[in-house]
């Protein structure tokens, strides 16, 4: 038994002896309303958990014990409800699915990105500048997410690494009209319009997309050593993601 | 092996136990941040660890402390609240640290009491095409969410999450054996500002008079769990003066909680 598969099922006792009416489950999805909504819909046996201001399902799609959490589209929600599934169900592997503005300009609508890593492009540190001087997003520098490591170490990290095994079974996948690419997922709760500073992003993090909380939950899965791995695709229709993360499901064994 | 590794899994249940709740459960991003404060719980604080997160249990005042340490930002600080609360049912949270000046006003070991915190990170940009350049003053703010269990509504908080009325009540009135103490906003976002023009546009924006990287979400958290909340924040550093970060502030603020939760009766549904 590896060392990542031993914490997983300590996680799991914990939770069991602590309270949380724990299952292990094959996969957790997270994701927005808009995807999980179809596939919440084909959920068999399914049990809803609300926390708070946050809720996920667990029950069988594809053949696969599945917990589907509801991110809300930004960092903090999917985090937080990515948590509360982890304690409770502490899945195999983690997918987070959804669309995505385009970071290279290679990319076209339709277009899947497949995680190769993922990227937190929220942190940013920025030169002095005094008042009447101005702000100028294209010329500030990254500040890496620090994750938390046992012994209250906390160790910078510029990208957090995606399931290679689930990433290469992700890469068959057939989008309806775009391709099929490897790339690096990029997320902030920001909305990147101006072309300079998407180019700046893309020159700092090597980012090939953004969106609102793939790195996000990836960062959040590290901290549990779960593997993760990330579909997004290109300015898509919600149900594209649906139905390629179904079909991801298919194919994960 | 296998049952060797069996017989650990059982021997590892059997020894955990659900955590009684606590009172309070104070944070701290960073060492030099929760130092003082696992100090003030005495030689009999218990550690515990999930996952990677430590909290330091023990007594303040008339208070049961879990100590946290969150580590930085928004990816730490979420997932360890969510457990702390999970873990520890506080009736309080207390989010503590250093920051950085967004006002004038501000000097090193100034500590705001936060009469509100919010995540000020999030915006949208207008369209601009290669060779317009990027101009942060002009984008749009987006505020945090949160969904209503009750109605199921997704509802937008711009103005962030009030910090606890008493609390604030008590801090106000607890010494800062460093500096001043004043009532303020306190913003969060994984940003370090130096630019004046966009700290006094945050400021302006916002209400900010202060920057760090945690209190406003641990604020969204605790409203989502309905949980009393406050935030204290000792400057740092300061751009307007030309103050690098100086870690060691940090103590201020641990000092003021530590007095501060000596200073708060106890807390309603707490056995005497």
């Amino acid at each position: 038994m590896s060392r990542r598969s031993l914490f997983l099922v300590a996680l799991w006792c914990v939770a069991v002896v602590r309270g949380a009416p724990a299952s292990p489950a094959d996969v957790l999805i997270v994701a927005d309303e808009t995807v999980i909504a179809p596939l919440r819909g084909n959920l068999s046996d399914s049990v809803a958990t609300t926390r708070a201001s946050w809720t996920f399902w667990s029950g069988t799609l594809a053949g696969k014990s599945v917990v589907l959490a509801r991110s809300e589209g930004d960092p903090l929600n999917a985090v937080a409800v990515t948590t509360l599934a982890i304690r409770q169900h502490a899945p195999r592997l983690i997918v987070t699915a959804g669309i995505a503005r385009a970071h290279d300009p290679e990319l076209r609508s339709g277009d899947l990105v497949v995680s190769e890593k993922f990227a937190a492009i929220d942190g940013m540190v920025t030169e002095h500048r005094e008042l009447g001087e101005g702000s100028d997003g294209a010329t500030w520098q990254k500040l890496p997410h620090a994750l938390m490591t046992p012994g209250e170490t906390e160790v910078y990290i510029d990208s957090f690494p995606a399931d290679a095994s689930a990433a290469a079974v992700a890469l068959q996948l057939q989008p309806r009209s775009g391709r099929t690419i490897s790339g690096v997922l990029g997320s902030a709760h920001q909305i990147n319009r101006e072309a300079d500073r998407i180019a700046a992003l893309r020159a700092l993090w090597g980012t090939s997309s953004e969106d609102t909380e793939s790195a996000h939950v990836a960062g959040c899965a590290k901290l549990f050593g779960i593997p993760a791995v990330g579909l997004r695709v290109i300015d898509s229709d919600p149900s594209e993601v649906t139905a390629l993360t179904l079909q991801f499901l298919e194919a994960w064994k | 092996m296998k049952r060797l590794t069996f017989a650990f899994f059982i021997l590892f249940s059997a020894t955990l136990r659900a955590a009684d709740p606590v009172d309070v459960l104070v944070q701290g991003a960073e060492d030099p941040e929760v130092q003082e404060i696992v100090a003030a719980l005495g030689p009999t604080a218990e550690k515990t660890t999930i996952g990677p997160f430590t909290f330091w249990i023990g007594h303040i005042g008339p208070h049961r402390v879990a100590v946290s340490l969150t580590g930085q930002a928004v990816i730490n600080c979420t997932t360890s609240t969510i457990l702390g609360i999970e873990e520890f049912q506080p009736k309080l949270i207390v989010n503590q640290g250093t920051s950085g000046a967004q006002a004038p006003y501000l000097s090193l070991h100034d500590i705001i009491v936060g009469r509100r915190a919010l995540d000020y990170g999030g915006f949208v940009s207008p369209v601009r095409a290669p060779g317009e350049g990027s101009a942060p003053l002009s984008w749009t703010t987006l505020p945090q969410q949160l969904r209503d269990p009750k109605t199921g509504a997704l509802l937008a908080y711009p103005e962030g999450f009030e910090g606890d009325a008493e609390c604030i009540e008590v801090a106000l009135r607890t010494r800062n054996r460093m500096g001043r103490v004043f009532p303020g906003v306190i913003g969060s976002a994984h940003e370090i500002n130096l630019e004046l023009d966009r700290v006094r546009w945050s400021a302006q924006t916002f209400g900010m008079d202060v920057e760090e990287m945690e209190s406003g979400h641990v604020a969204a958290l605790a409203h989502a769990y309905g949980i009393r909340y406050i935030a204290f924040r000792v400057v740092s550093d300061a751009p307007y003066e030309g103050v690098p970060f100086y870690a060691l502030a940090a103590r201020a603020t641990a000092l003021f909680t530590v007095d501060f939760l000596r200073n708060l009766p106890p807390l309603p549904g707490t056995a005497r």
